[in-house]
């Protein structure tokens, strides 16, 4: 009994961990937060809200990333940096329209 | 007209690389229990050389997954499941990976650990059991994503012309 206990309990802790890093789905509209994580070769970001949910994003061709209202390029997006990105909900999936770096 | 896109496509490799752990892990489990009741060093040297395999072969399927995340999400109505597959996936290859730790351990170090062996051989096997566990979830989400979402495959047209 206690062999199957400690199963139990093991696969419940290691479940909630498995759950730990997850994103959130939101409406489509325009966000403002920091950059979590960037990734270039996939050309993906992770961006925290204010309301503290975690948007992950792909670009895509369309995506216009601006900073002082002039396009830059993907390299120019860092960790912590404050933007505003405007997504379209596509289903589950967040399309990043636009990327604003605020600073 | 379309064209039929190439075969060998940057996608295409994790679903050929995720099958080979997702067997040799599971037959690992199998050989171990066998072990339990029947002493030969068939089934308890063979699981071991199982499990270190789709160990090797799990780290396999997390590269090819990487290859395949930034071109397959970008065409899911849902990315949130390959979220969660890719955090079950990294979770169950390191539960396996731990385990083939703890085999080795129990290897080469049988007399030095003496009776403590016995526990780490039963860890070994709590780690496979809920390793399995994982894996049957994670080849799940796996399998949404292909028949649900069409992750990484290509939609003939209508028409069928690309094939004429």
């Amino acid at each position: 009994m206690k062999f199957f206990k400690t199963i139990l309990f093991t696969f419940s802790l290691l479940f909630i961990v498995a759950c730990g890093e997850s994103t959130d789905v939101v409406e489509s509209g325009t966000y403002q937060g920091k950059v979590k994580e960037v990734e270039v070769e996939k050309t993906e970001i992770y961006v925290t809200t204010d309301d503290n949910k975690t948007l992950e994003l792909y670009f895509t061709e369309a995506t216009k990333l601006t900073k002082n209202g002039e396009t830059v390029d993907f390299s120019m997006l860092k960790e912590n940096q404050k933007v505003e990105v405007t997504v379209e909900k596509t289903g589950n999936r967040l399309d990043p329209i636009s990327v604003k770096i605020m600073e | 007209m379309n064209a039929l896109p190439e075969f060998w496509r940057s996608e295409v490799f994790h679903p050929l690389s995720v099958h080979f752990p997702i067997a040799l892990l599971f037959t690992a489990l199998v050989f171990k229990c066998i072990a339990l009741f029947y002493k030969r060093e068939t089934f308890r040297l063979g699981g071991s050389i199982l499990l270190l395999l789709g160990v090797i072969g799990s780290w396999v399927a997390i590269y090819t997954g990487n290859l395949a995340d930034g071109i397959v999400a970008r065409t899911l109505c849902d990315p949130t499941i390959l979220k969660d597959h890719e955090n079950f996936a990294y979770t169950t290859t390191w539960i396996f990976t731990v385990a083939v730790m703890l085999d080795l351990i129990c290897y080469f170090f049988s007399q030095q650990l003496g009776t403590l062996a016995l526990w780490v051989k039963r860890l070994t096997l709590i780690l496979l059991l809920i390793g399995n566990g994982f894996l049957m979830y994670v080849g799940h989400l796996g399998a949404t994503l292909v028949y649900q979402q069409a992750a990484g495959v290509y939609v003939p047209t209508e028409d069928c012309q690309e094939f004429e």
